[in-house]
């Protein structure tokens, strides 16, 4: 009889697996993202069990979260063939196949019998320690320990997103956008006015007119600018 | 064999990580042409070093792999976003995603 | 014991990189000239910053600064400006010139120093994925080309792949010996008897990692149409700062945690070499592209700095760095002269467009012919002098097959670089090239004048070369 952690263990390997083959195989991108979904599910599972609770919400976060939408918005927007995309499967699944193979075979003789170094329990650089949850024993060592590495993945991050913008933005003709100086600058007098309004009169009877009538063009053009700034 | 805090033993989840990882090796063979899908592959290998981590983090109880665990989600986000950014610039300048037919370049 | 201060060239770089990055953007005007050169003006700071550093460790052991750090990052800075300096005024004539570009190099630059500095597995990891991301999006930089989109998505694609390979590399060593703290792996491996398999495969795919960023055969393939398709400066960059990096750190990771088991990862390093230096040589023999060209010169380039690290003595590694000096000095000088061929404003790649260029441009030409000897080997240039180096350390440790390999291998590279002098002297002359800027004459010459003087100043760089090598085996 297995314990229930090990019951689960299995079951969300099961379909860890079985998704992430399902990813490289199907035939429609948007089922691969959908099927990526699951198997990142499947390993927050995994992470669960193994006591990495914060791992475990972060790659939920992370990945399903905006990963997968990005890969599904990307998926979306380029519009592409896919089933021209599948040609040549059959041709390269030999050799794929082959290579997986002979990954695997090294790889399952080197994980079934691993051996962790005698000396290893007194060499860890950051040992779990007792009675404190996980997420406050990362936090603990992630700002003052590993600080370096923090700030260096947040440049990369950075990077990324220079990258993303300096690839892909495009500065298309004959959109309106935000002119922040304009919107910095304009004054209360430009743009509102007090009117002393009598009872039971009518707009039109007090000249109060939206959009003001072609008169005054010089108040009329930054309001329409800031109207329709797009970001 | 010490095994910490996991439910089973460290082997096994070594073992699910390795599959998971030649399943992304053998994707990116696979969807040779599928640009889309080879990037969802190397997110798949990168999920595998994860699984891969935290295992050795709970069966050693050392935080360190969990703490590296986390800079591999951070990197990978990164990679997604300049990935997909920079298969959105070939598509522009090609009109599909096909990698293979790149005629232009000849090894 | 936390010492912020060790990192402080590194700080100072991402720092001005971010103030650099803010002031491109408020400025609204083309201002990718000002950006370089602040950010060459960063560079030198830097440069100056590192000079200065004591040897220490810091940040819990993650990050060490020693002369062998020193060195390195030196030479990734210098390799930097000097790249930059090219990609002042081929991005303007290219309509490529934006502020960020320079941004993503100091970036990337940040990245190799992380990596020059690296004492832990971890620390290497994210430099070299700094440098790495850095340099996807600079080799798809002239996004309305088709072959720099097509060059992206390839260095991309396979060097995702290899960062993904090198990290379960890092994850079983971690997994094996509880650490990835360079000082102390080296007890986990020597306490047990023989060596784990699992620590192996570790070992081998660290080593493949990295041997991608290096473009070493098997891991090669990806190069030649890298540096075809990237701006040339990119591809400059590419082929100087970059390949200095991972070569410092395989160097430390392999001499210090690993060294230990060099039995294991020797002849890995030996069959890499070898067949780098032969493909190197080989390969380049049929092509017309100078980039090309350049870049199967790479690949032999790396083949025989790595007949340095097969023996895994000190002065090996001294050789190395000394082979790395020259050749970032090589490369740099030999893309300034590739930049500078343009032809009515379009850039031209072939190497029959260098026809008699002795004819129309004599100093070009004579730059050129240095450059093409000196990677040769011919004395008395620079890079013979690192080639000198690392066959004596390979002939000192009795490794015959590496020194012997080298030199045929050289002998046969030889015939594509005096290829290239022949078709500048001899062949009847094209039409002239543009006029050239200032900014890629002044690389063309400084790195000239390092690889014709480098044999009156070796003593100074030997002895740098020596006392960085020391820190490894110290």
């Amino acid at each position: 009889m297995i314990s229930a952690s090990a019951f689960f263990f299995y079951l969300f390997s099961a379909i860890l697996l079985a998704s992430a083959a399902a990813v490289v195989t199907s035939r429609n991108p948007v089922h691969a993202v959908l099927f990526l979904i699951l198997a990142f599910f499947n390993a927050a599972g995994l992470f669960l069990l193994a006591g990495a609770e914060f791992l475990a919400m972060i790659l939920l976060i992370v990945y399903v979260g905006a990963v997968a939408v990005l890969f599904l918005f990307v998926v979306m927007m380029l519009d592409v063939d896919f089933v021209q995309l599948r040609e040549g499967v059959q041709k390269y699944a030999p050799v794929g196949a082959a290579v997986g193979a002979v990954l695997f075979g090294e790889l399952w003789a080197v994980v079934l019998g691993w051996q962790v170094s005698p000396g290893a329990d007194s060499l860890q650089g950051s040992p779990t320690p007792a009675n404190m949850d996980n997420t406050h024993a990362l936090g603990q060592v992630l700002y003052t320990d590993y600080v370096y590495l923090f700030q260096v993945s947040s440049l990369i991050l950075l990077v990324a997103m220079i990258g993303a913008i300096v690839l892909t933005h495009r500065r298309r003709e004959g959109t309106r956008r935000q002119n922040i100086t304009m919107q910095q600058t304009r004054s209360v007098r430009d743009t509102l006015e007090t009117l002393q309004v009598r009872m039971g009169a009518g707009v039109q009877e007090l000249g109060i007119l939206r959009p003001r009538p072609r008169a005054e063009p010089a108040e009329e053009e930054p309001r329409h600018e800031h109207a329709a700034g797009d970001h | 064999m010490q095994d910490g805090a996991l439910p089973v033993s460290l082997g096994s989840y070594l073992a699910v990580a390795a599959v998971l990882l030649v399943i992304g090796v053998f994707g990116i063979f696979l969807n040779r042409k599928n640009i889309i899908i080879i990037l969802m592959s190397i997110e798949l290998i990168l999920l595998a070093v994860n699984i891969n981590l935290v295992a050795f983090s709970a069966a050693l109880n050392d935080m360190a792999g969990q703490v590296l665990a986390m800079f591999v989600l951070t990197v990978a986000a990164a990679e997604a976003a300049i990935g997909l950014a920079i298969v959105v610039v070939y598509s522009r300048n090609r009109g599909s995603i096909e990698v293979e037919d790149v005629n232009l370049m000849k090894g | 014991m936390m010492n912020w201060a060790a990192a402080s060239p590194e700080i100072f770089l991402a720092v001005a990189g971010m103030a650099i990055l803010l002031f491109g953007v408020l400025l609204k005007k083309e201002n990718a000239a000002l950006c370089t050169m602040l950010v060459l003006g960063a560079f030198a700071a830097t440069f100056v910053m590192v000079m200065q550093t004591v040897p220490q460790t810091a940040y819990s052991s993650l990050f060490v600064t020693d002369a062998f750090a020193s060195y390195a990052k030196l030479l990734i800075l210098a390799g930097g400006a000097l790249t930059m300096v090219l990609s002042l005024d081929y991005n303007e004539r290219q309509g490529i010139g934006r502020f960020e570009f320079p941004v993503l190099m100091l970036f990337s630059t940040v990245g190799m120093m992380t990596m020059a500095s690296a004492a832990n597995l971890m620390t290497l990891y994210m430099g070299l994925e700094l440098m790495s991301l850095s340099i996807y999006v600079l080799a798809a930089f002239a996004r309305e080309e088709l072959r720099s989109a097509e060059a992206g998505l390839k260095y991309f694609v396979l060097s995702a792949l290899a960062s993904g390979l090198l990290l379960y590399g890092i994850s079983l060593t971690y997994g094996f010996a509880g650490t990835m703290d360079f000082a102390k792996l080296p007890d986990a491996v020597t306490g047990v008897d023989g060596v784990s398999t699992g620590l192996m495969v570790g070992i081998a795919f660290v080593i493949a990692g990295l041997a991608f960023k290096l473009s070493a055969v098997p891991f090669h393939m990806w190069t030649p149409d890298v540096y075809e398709g990237a701006p040339t400066p990119v591809t400059a960059f590419m082929s100087t700062a970059p390949k200095v990096a991972p070569f410092v750190v395989l160097l430390r990771v392999l001499i210090g945690p690993f060294g230990h088991v060099s039995v294991q990862w020797q002849p890995i390093i030996e069959v890499v070499s070898i067949a780098s230096m032969l493909l190197g040589s080989f390969a380049a023999i049929g092509q017309t592209n100078i980039k090309r060209l350049m870049a199967y010169s790479s690949i032999g380039h790396m083949g025989y700095a790595l007949v340095g690290l097969a023996p895994g003595t000190e002065s090996g590694v001294r050789g190395v760095l000394i082979y790395l000096l020259t050749y970032v000095a090589m490369s740099a000088g030999a893309f300034a002269c590739v930049i500078a061929m343009r032809r009515q404003g379009k850039s031209v790649e072939r190497i029959s467009d260098l026809a008699g260029l002795a004819k129309t441009d004599l100093p070009l030409a004579s730059l050129l012919t240095l450059f093409m000897f000196s990677m040769a080997g011919v004395p008395p240039f620079a890079g013979f002098f690192g080639k000198l180096y690392v066959f004596l350390a390979a002939v000192q440790s009795g490794l015959w097959l590496l020194a012997i390999v080298g030199i045929l291998t050289s002998v046969v590279a030889c015939y594509y670089y005096i290829r290239i002098i022949k078709v500048m002297f001899f062949d009847a002359p094209a039409p002239a090239f543009d006029t050239r800027s200032a900014s890629v004459s002044f690389v063309a010459i400084a790195s000239g004048m390092f690889t014709l003087l480098f044999v009156l100043a070796l003593g100074p760089f030997t002895g740098a070369a020596e006392a960085a090598a020391r820190v490894l085996f110290g």
